[in-house]
């Protein structure tokens, strides 16, 4: 169906918006891993995913952004890469309507290559596999997201490649410079989609660290130098702790989805929203978008 | 060669990433017998201060800034030991830094403790996931100036706040500058938690420290 979707120039396919903060709101402890849900308290993860599924997102991606081996290392949880993984694909199965799609989501490792840290590509790739296997059986589609290092990126895609033949949303996430766009780790946007291309992804995206506005700017660039579907997810705006320690970010639902509607005038095949968006952003994104109909 | 292109060799090794080439400038100007806090300042540290120019000006990023960070800091403790000064004249201040108990994530604070470090400051980076008491514990025992706090999450945030009220609780607020480091801190966080600053990058953040030790 995500291909049909891809070759039918008219459907712009809305994906899901923030996870992490969503769950944030709901109180959990400091120093969770928002993934641990998946077992502990599947009613949440479950109340999410449906929720932004009413709301109108032709696709929600499992949570397990952080249940990559490495990350959960971290976390000393990486003997339940498994569980966590497999419950996570559970969840988003029980209230997936029918003609709507599952997305397996892969983050970054939080490791990083020297001289920053130690981690190497195959540790990445390895790292990837454990997660990408116990994912692949229930998922229709890949995003990777939030990568700042193109190495880390392919080696993840790699790691999709050697087990799946799904098709694979690469989205890295980008910082704006007095010279245009480059991740953290100094790797060019025209550089990350070369490479991207290279690894044959079926569509190219761009996620987090950026907020509406500057994601305009940066799909205008991407327009530029491929013509591969491309993903857009920002965030929305910075968030700030209110008085009674609630996370809050300050850009208005409609102020959101007024410039996802300029995103995919300027040609993004898919878009939702990352850190801050909720439910209620996805539902104004898709008021707009049945209006363009 | 003169001592002003001897500094200038200095800097464009450091800007350059020449790890062998400064350390070899290190050795050589105590060997020359030259003023070492001249060679600190002009040589190394107007390295250090250009490769921060050149992140605000978006030719560097993360791993030349570590990089040069790591290098200075090498440079620096071969010359420490030589510097005829008291060392308390030329550190420009000591600081305490750690992210707050419940949150792991530590890249940005390290860079931030390397290019401290990397400026001349006596730096003690206690990790991650550490609670405000041992925070407020080291920086009491190694008399620091500077508490700096980083916290990445929105639900770990709040342990800057505690750690200043627990400062106020002690009567010792005034003993430190305590900034504030992480993606969601804002102004408006760093006015509620009435803490002395925030920087949003560790190049931003050596300027804070040094302002704040004016």
């Amino acid at each position: 169906m995500f291909k049909e979707w891809l070759k039918d120039d008219s459907k712009i396919i809305l994906f899901d918006g923030g996870m992490g903060t969503e769950i944030f709101k709901r109180g959990i402890k400091p120093g969770k891993l928002p993934d641990i849900l998946n077992m502990e308290q599947s009613e949440i993860i479950t109340e999410i995913h449906k929720a932004y599924y009413n709301a109108g997102s032709d696709m929600c991606q499992t949570n397990t952004f952080g249940s990559s081996y490495m990350n959960l290392q971290k976390y000393k949880l990486e003997d339940r890469i498994k569980e966590i993984n497999e419950k996570a694909i559970e969840h988003l199965k029980i209230v997936c309507p029918p003609n709507h799609l599952i997305v397996g989501d892969i983050g970054p490792s939080g490791e990083y290559k020297p001289p920053i840290g130690k981690a190497t590509y195959e540790q990445w790739y390895s790292s990837y596999l454990k997660q990408i296997k116990y994912l692949e059986p229930g998922i229709d589609l890949w995003h990777i997201e939030t990568i700042s290092d193109i190495e880390e990126m392919v080696a993840a895609i790699q790691a999709i490649k050697e087990v799946s033949k799904k098709p694979i949303i690469s989205s890295m996430t980008y910082k704006k410079t007095k010279r245009g766009f480059f991740t953290i780790m100094g790797n060019s946007l025209k550089d990350c989609i070369e490479k991207v291309e290279n690894e044959n992804v079926e569509i190219i995206g761009g996620n987090c660290t950026l907020g509406s506005k500057e994601m305009m700017e940066l799909i205008k660039e991407m327009k530029n130098i491929t013509n591969k579907p491309i993903s857009i997810k920002p965030n929305a705006g910075k968030p700030r702790l209110t008085q009674g320690g609630i996370t809050h970010y300050d850009q208005s639902e409609q102020d959101f989805a007024k410039d996802i509607l300029q995103i995919v005038k300027l040609g993004a095949k898919i878009v939702g929203g990352c850190c801050g968006t909720s439910p209620k952003t996805i539902k104004e994104i898709k008021k707009g978008l049945d209006a363009l109909v | 060669m003169s001592q002003e292109s001897f500094y200038k060799e200095i800097s464009e090794a450091i800007v350059s990433l020449d790890r062998d080439k400064a350390i070899s400038f290190a050795k050589k100007a105590i060997e020359v017998n030259m003023n070492l806090l001249d060679v600190v300042e002009k040589g190394f540290g107007a390295g250090i201060r250009r490769i921060g120019d050149l992140w605000e000006e978006g030719e560097f990023f993360l791993p030349e800034l570590m990089l040069g960070g790591n290098i200075v800091q090498e440079s620096m403790e071969i010359l420490l030991p030589y510097l005829k000064a008291n060392k308390e004249d030329v550190i420009p201040g000591k600081v305490v830094i750690a992210t707050i108990e419940g949150d792991i994530h530590s890249i940005g604070k390290t860079i931030v403790a390397t290019m401290l470090s990397a400026n001349g400051f006596e730096v003690y980076d206690l990790g991650a996931d550490v609670s405000a008491e041992k925070i407020i514990n080291t920086a009491l025992k190694k008399n620091a100036n500077i508490i700096g706090v980083s916290a990445l999450l929105t639900t770990t945030m709040i342990g800057q706040k505690k750690l200043i009220e627990i400062l106020e609780h002690r009567g010792i607020r005034d003993k430190f500058k305590v900034i504030l480091g992480g993606a969601p801190v804002t102004k408006n966080w760093v006015n509620e938690c009435q803490a002395d600053g925030y920087a949003d990058n560790a190049i931003e953040a050596v300027k804070l420290i040094k302002k704040l030790m004016d």
